[in-house]
């Protein structure tokens, strides 16, 4: 099986084996999310020495803490002694992480500190403590996100990132300060759906919000939805196989969640955003838009949901959402935020419920033998200049496209086929003062 | 007929809670704990009718109706829930973290707005319901005419062919005698799933 077979990212098709298929799943845990550079926790989640959050990574749960001196560690959530988990909360704070099965005892930083009747261990030949740890990723972060590989060739986080970069600031350095997660932990919920569907829609498909949105952003936007996108000032620019679709709109996603106390503070801010990113990117920051850093790890500019699809099998993925903010927001707003998003992108949200139907009937159709041998399209390309030659990555023009998507598939295809990182292509990064 | 059944609704005109408001409502939720007297008996054959009243209007979409039930200064609450260790010091339910439903009235009256545009394809063909309620107790408040009440649920979901959803969960309320008939003036649903394991929340409680 050669994943480039089922995927034609120039005209835009893509068997639909790669939704159902176990083996293809199975592979994926391998070659996509075992050597991709995944998010694991906002910096701001894990602030005092001590904390901790558990995640996933693939399936691999993991426990990312803050460390003494201030380093975060991530590492496997999985006792080596006998494999059991060491850690069953969702965050705390604490010295240690104790396995339930026989006691061994991990520090902050995973490395393995005692267990009962440690002489046994001590006149054991050969036995070593520093090779019984909990097996540690590679960690590194961009602007408060951190994220974790166990794979020790992949490139840095910033060439895995590489154009996109740019782009990221217009979410994550709109201000001054930095940014946090709002408190509460993750929104978490179940779909019956493969992963890649929900990742390929935030990557690329504002399509989609023209028919299946219009009931949900009635209340808010107007009648029959008012959901307004054209490709008349609006783009889709991709690198490595992130994707990220958006207008120049600076708040038209934000105006979806009906507060105009909201918009009115945004307003208030665009001035200042635009002094500190330029007006291309100030006018991304709450705009219509959607997102995908390749391969699960997705977020909404203007709701600021960000979101990890965790993959838990071909046909369940589970979705893990947050809401970012920058940390000089004052508290009523991030207050606004808190609810906005809650309201349109979460599992009771306005908008997020028509979503996961959509999903899962697009997983579970394959059921069908027939059904699943055609293939799915694309393949939207319309034609459009994008008109300036100063933006980083592969920038086309018009939000409304499967560009992106295309761009999603040929990096999974990609990574798929790869034996190993070599294999991998990546794209050079423009230098940073290119644009703007 | 209900002011939402209007064809341009301006949600901004409907009753909302202040932020104070709301983190004063949540409070007084927490600190439910059926700490006051228990009401006389007819006054709980009364609320458990207006609890079935209630689960037969949500069962029959009947959305307008329960709107009516609701009280303008409503707060309607279904926090998360975290697995935390028991050493945890963190207060359980944190009004300031993030939710599942955080609503006054007219936010409610927006989720009934969507359900009523015709255009939400995941619910035509239409969701069948059944709603039950169970273990309820009352108690009397500092204030005549409100109650504190606690109740255990089933909720059950059907649409299409294979695709259901049962959640189970207790509720905390504030009721009000308005007239001959209670309101809801504070509700907060507590489920036991920290992973919600359902696609979504597309149902009152």
């Amino acid at each position: 099986m050669r994943a480039r077979d089922l995927v034609d990212w120039e005209f835009g098709t893509v068997e639909r084996r790669i939704f159902w298929d176990e083996a293809i799943y199975e592979r994926e845990l391998e070659r996509i999310f075992a050597r991709s550079w995944l998010f694991v926790a906002h910096e701001s989640q894990i602030e005092a020495p001590g904390s901790f959050v558990t995640t996933y990574m693939g399936q691999d749960s993991v426990i990312a803490t803050r460390g003494d001196a201030g380093a975060v560690h991530v590492f496997l959530n999985s006792c080596p002694h006998r494999g059991n988990r060491v850690c069953f909360a969702d965050s705390g704070r604490g010295r240690q992480f104790t396995c339930n099965y026989h006691g061994w005892t991990f520090g902050i930083d995973g490395a393995l500190k005692k267990m009962p009747k440690m002489g046994l261990y001590k006149s054991t030949p050969g036995f070593r403590m520093a090779d019984w740890g909990l097996k540690p990723a590679r960690v590194e972060s961009y602007k408060g996100l951190v994220f974790a590989t166990f794979e020790t060739e992949a490139p840095s986080l910033g060439d895995w990132l590489g154009d996109f970069r740019w782009y990221l600031d217009a979410v994550l350095d709109a201000e001054d300060g930095g940014t946090e997660f709002l408190p509460g932990g993750a929104t978490r919920s179940v779909m019956n759906c493969n992963w890649k569907f929900p990742a390929d829609n935030f990557a690329g498909d504002i399509y989609h919000a023209l028919w299946t949105h219009l009931g949900g952003s009635e209340p808010t936007l107007g009648r029959h939805g008012g959901v307004k996108v054209e490709n008349e000032d609006s783009f889709q620019v991709s690198a490595n196989g992130h994707g990220w679709e958006f207008n120049q709109s600076f708040l038209g996603n934000a105006a979806a969640m009906g507060d105009r106390d909201l918009l009115r503070y945004m307003r208030s801010r665009e001035a200042a955003i635009t002094a500190r990113l330029g007006e291309f990117r100030a006018k991304m920051w709450g705009s219509v838009a959607s997102a995908t850093i390749f391969p699960n790890f997705s977020f909404l500019p203007g709701y600021f949901t960000f979101r990890t699809f965790q993959p838990k099998g071909p046909t369940v993925t589970e979705i893990h959402a947050w809401t970012l903010v920058p940390k000089n927001m004052p508290e009523d707003i991030k207050d606004r935020f808190r609810r906005g998003s809650m309201r349109t992108f979460s599992p009771s949200g306005l908008l997020e419920m028509d979503d996961g139907e959509n999903w899962e009937q697009s997983t579970t159709a394959n059921a069908g033998w027939v059904t699943r041998n055609q293939r799915l399209c694309y393949a939207m390309a319309p034609p459009g200049e994008v008109g300036r030659d100063d933006l980083p990555g592969d920038v086309t023009a018009g939000q409304l496209s499967d560009a992106n998507q295309r761009l999603f598939y040929k990096r999974w295809a990609e990574m798929m086929d790869a034996e190993s990182w070599a294999d991998i292509p990546l794209a050079g990064a423009a230098p940073a003062e290119a644009a703007e | 007929m209900s002011a939402i059944l209007d064809q341009k609704p301006d949600y901004a005109t409907y009753p909302r809670l202040t932020r104070d408001g709301a983190r004063e409502a949540a409070a007084q939720l927490i600190a439910m704990r059926g700490k006051g007297a228990p009401v006389k008996p007819s006054r709980l054959s009364e609320i458990e009718a207006f609890y079935r009243l209630e689960a037969r209007l949500l069962d029959e979409e009947r959305y307008e109706e329960w709107y009516g039930l609701l009280a303008d200064d409503l707060f309607y609450w279904l926090p998360l829930r975290e697995n935390r260790y028991r050493r945890d010091e963190r207060p359980e339910f944190d009004p300031e973290a993030m939710a599942l439903f955080d609503e006054c009235k007219a936010d409610i009256a927006v989720r009934l707005g969507r359900l009523r545009s015709n255009l939400v394809w995941t619910e035509d063909p239409r969701t069948r319901h059944v709603y039950l309620v169970s273990n309820v107790e009352a108690f009397e408040t500092a204030v005549a005419g409100e109650f504190e009440a606690h109740s255990a649920f089933i909720q059950y979901r059907n649409r299409s062919e294979h695709d259901q959803a049962m959640l189970c969960g207790r509720r905390r309320d504030l009721l009000r005698m308005a007239g001959d008939r209670f309101e809801v003036v504070r509700r907060m649903i507590v489920l036991p799933q920290s992973i919600l394991l359902t696609k979504n929340l597309s149902a009152f409680f």
